[in-house]
């Protein structure tokens, strides 16, 4: 076993994502299993129901990657899945209703998600207020934006074949998924900035000891708040792919995403302590979050399990985190 | 003089690798004032905790009232009439008064708290010490100094037999130590032992009846206040021990130029109208008993908190530094007394703590420079002889010495020229230390220059060139090596502006 961790595909990877594609793998042996069982000769092999479980796994995929450098920092938000909500909402409501051109729209979400990211940057990096406070606050001034803007109406963006669609060749085109591959991109990305520049470095060495950063000169505010933009951009982001596969958002939600997103962050291996984080873990935790939903309504549970899952999910990967480090120091 | 109420005879006590107290006596009388006095480190807070069975010693025994008593817990010897009054106070602000005194043994009326009986017992206890203070008052609007009359007034609620007071007078003005002292006169005349913890010579002449004074763990001895004079109490307190290579003279060149000149800092309590100078290629100890301001006075400095006012001036330019940012671009570097909060980051690597300080070197645009960054921190780990298996290796698992070499690689791979060494071998193990102390001469020799602070008198009289001595917030005596003893420090150390 100590063998086999010290190779350096391993080392590279991480013994715990390791695991945690065994698990995907394990996941879907037993939907496979279980599916035709529960739902009387009904298929989970298909790839159709592979198509759906991505297109699930790419939004949570982008909230998690941004909650990713929060969490880096020591931080939390909770404001995720309602900035990603409202982003979609307004850019969407201009799209629809003022007729702007789609990439403006787009640009509009990047946008909106970018500025709820300075406000929770602004609030945790410079008045000191605590990150899930005032991320709480930031979630309902998102999901009351929304709703305001649209006169609490849903808004769907447009369906495959009409105009102004191409939007939704992000996601898919054809059979393909394209939404995979640009989930990869980001996410390399991601990881470049986390692992190989001075944000990255600012960013984790934060999350690790705040004041020692702050007494060897260095900017901490500045740095600490860029975290926060990120995870804002990276949602304005997720709105899109979300749009992309499911059209349809409805003003004064999102909340549930934020555990999902989170739940993914953590059972990759990022800490909540700050300090320690993994691009790559988080786009495997988005993968199972993904795949446990489809899963779930395809043994013909309705979603209020999956909520149960998450949370039980993410109560077992915080305690694993806390004795680890309980451990080692 | 009263009876004896308390005796502690032989009393030892280890922590792994210290010897803190090395059979110790102490007696205790009725209706007098004990002063227990020592340096830094001399024992008096275990003696103490050892007393009120927060520690638990390793022989000795301890006699109350003709009984020979194990504490094992405060709860035991509170109820047996021992309690302390700390120098923090331990109060809950935003509890009234008589919920302070009372917390968690209330008067009760059935179910409920029975306020009344709770405020007129605490009015009772207030008339029993003759202070005014309103029971009803919530706790943070009172000053420091009725605080310490409620934590007082809750201390002889306990039916106190003997009060022990840290520090007492450390955050009073002098209207409030007057006050203090009028009580503490007081609960002697109604038969009660005080021990009386504190290191202002003046005070311990005015109010103790003996002294007890300690050093490095050991009984030294006891004097009547009234036959002995404050250089006695300082030559018992400082003894004669032999110091290992002391420092004979200064080693900094007569022309070397002042790098750092600070003028009238002030940043709060701690830190009032403080002024000097650094010459290039100097050490500067600042010396002093704990709470003196020199950790404050190097945090404001280095802009690390808030300063009132004050200049500095850098090399003969006026330096703006209000974040640690600035000082850093000055060219001022500044480690810290508390290495895992201050001076870490405990789970990153020696090479990501080791580049901290100047990481924009390291960088080509917004990418890091891991190649130069490596080399660099390799070069230094060796320079240092820093003893890590790789400097991928995480901080957290190094030892204290290496950790702190760590620190100081980073301070030099960041380029700092003038160096504030605070406590720079706090909590390492001799082999480091000799070290440490061999890295601050080259250092030195290559013309930087350092401030150290140090409360270990050894390392103040090896290192220093010339020595600041702080009291209370202010500078109160500058000594040249050549002239500085033990005493002489001693002297500044205690000595009240």
């Amino acid at each position: 076993m100590e063998k086999f961790k010290n190779t350096p595909v391993v080392k590279a990877i991480g013994f715990n994502r390791i695991v945690l594609i065994g698990v995907i793998l394990l996941m879907y042996l037993i939907f496979a299993a279980l599916t035709p069982v529960l739902r009387g000769g009904a298929s989970f092999v298909k790839f159709e129901r592979v198509l759906s479980a991505l297109n699930y796994a790419y939004f949570i995929g982008f909230l998690g990657l941004g909650v990713t450098f929060v969490i880096a920092t020591g931080g939390i938000d909770f404001s995720l899945g309602p900035v990603m909500f409202t982003s979609a909402l307004i850019s969407g409501y201009c799209l629809m209703h003022f007729h702007w051109p789609l990439w403006l729209c787009i640009l509009v979400s990047l946008l909106i998600g970018t500025l709820f990211g300075v406000l929770n940057g602004y609030f945790v990096a410079y008045r000191f207020l605590p990150s899930f406070i005032t991320s709480m606050a930031s979630m309902q001034i998102a999901k009351g934006v929304g709703s305001v803007f649209t006169k609490t109406q849903s808004v769907t963006w447009p369906a495959s074949g009409n105009e102004n669609s191409w939007f939704r060749y992000l996601v898919k085109w054809g059979n393909i998924p394209t939404g995979l591959i640009l989930l990869f991109l980001i996410a390399a990305v991601c990881a470049v900035v986390l692992n190989k520049t001075k944000a990255g470095r600012y960013i984790l060495c934060i999350g690790s000891n705040r004041e020692a950063v702050r007494l060897s000169g260095v900017n901490t505010k500045k740095w600490e708040m860029l975290a926060y933009i990120l995870c804002g951009l990276l949602a304005g982001a997720a709105a899109i792919f979300y749009v992309g596969a499911y059209t349809t958002v409805q003003p004064g939600l999102g909340d549930t995403f934020n555990n999902e997103a989170i739940a993914a962050c953590v059972m990759g291996g990022t800490s909540m302590a700050g300090g320690i984080a993994s691009i790559l873990g988080t786009i495997i935790g988005a993968l199972i979050v993904a795949l446990m939903q489809e899963g779930i309504l395809a043994m013909g549970f309705t979603i209020s399990y999956q909520y149960v899952l998450t949370g039980i999910i993410v109560l077992i990967a915080v305690t694993a985190d806390t004795l680890s480090r309980r451990k080692r120091v | 003089m009263g009876d004896t109420i308390l005796t502690m005879k032989g009393i030892d006590k280890s922590f792994p690798g210290v010897h803190a107290l090395d059979h110790v006596d102490l007696e205790i009388r009725k209706g007098e004032v004990l002063a227990l006095m020592g340096e830094n480190g001399a024992g008096k807070s275990t003696l103490m905790k050892v007393l009120t069975g927060i520690y638990k010693k390793d022989a000795g025994t301890i006699t109350c009232e003709g009984r020979e008593v194990e504490y094992t817990d405060p709860r035991h010897a509170q109820e047996d009439g021992i309690v302390i009054v700390h120098q923090e106070l331990n109060m809950m602000g935003h509890l009234t008064v008589a919920q302070n005194i009372f917390i968690g043994r209330e008067p009760r009326a059935g179910l409920f708290i029975d306020d009344a009986k709770m405020n007129a017992d605490a009015k009772k206890l207030f008339g029993q010490l003759n202070i005014e203070i309103d029971p009803q008052e919530t706790m943070s609007r009172l000053t420091v100094g009725k605080q310490q009359m409620c934590e007082i007034a809750k201390a002889i609620s306990h039916k106190a037999k003997i009060i022990i007071f840290d520090e007492p007078s450390a955050a009073l003005t002098d209207a409030e130590i007057e006050q203090l002292f009028k009580i503490i006169r007081g609960l002697r005349d109604q038969q009660l032992g005080i021990v009386y913890i504190s290191h202002r010579m003046d005070e311990i002449k005015q109010i103790t009846d003996r002294v007890t004074v300690m050093r490095d763990g050991c009984y030294v001895g006891t004097l009547i206040t009234a036959d002995c004079t404050k250089d006695d109490i300082i030559n018992m307190m400082v003894g004669h021990v032999i110091y290992e290579n002391p420092k004979t003279e200064s080693h900094v060149r007569p022309d070397a130029p002042v790098v750092l000149k600070v003028e009238h800092l002030n940043a709060g309590r701690m830190v009032r109208d403080v002024s000097f100078e650094l010459h290039q290629g100097e050490i500067l100890g600042f010396s002093g008993l704990m709470g003196a301001g020199r950790t404050e006075t190097a945090r404001a400095l280095f802009g690390a908190d808030p300063k009132e006012s004050g200049e500095i001036t850098i090399k003969g330019k006026k330096a703006d530094i209000r974040t640690p940012q600035q000082a850093v671009a000055a060219g001022l570097g500044y480690l810290s007394e508390d290495r895992k909060r201050f001076g870490l980051a405990l789970k990153k690597s020696v090479t990501e703590n080791s580049t901290l300080t100047c990481l924009p070197k390291y960088c080509k645009g917004p990418f890091l420079n891991q190649k130069e960054e490596r080399k660099v921190t390799q070069q230094y780990v060796e320079a240092l002889n820093t003893k890590t298996p790789s400097i991928d290796q995480l901080v957290v698992n190094l030892s204290g010495g290496n950790q702190q070499k760590v620190v100081i690689g980073k301070w030099l791979i960041g380029d700092s020229d003038i160096l504030i060494f605070d406590e720079p071998t706090r909590g390492i193990d001799v082999g480091a230390k000799q070290e440490i102390y061999e890295l601050m001469n080259q250092l030195v020799e290559q013309g930087k220059s350092i401030i150290m602070i140090s409360s270990e008198m050894t390392e103040i009289l090896r290192m220093s060139d010339r020595i600041i001595v702080m009291c209370e917030g202010r500078i109160t005596g500058e000594l040249g090596i050549e002239e500085a003893t033990q005493a002489r420090i001693m002297h500044f150390a205690t000595l009240r502006s």
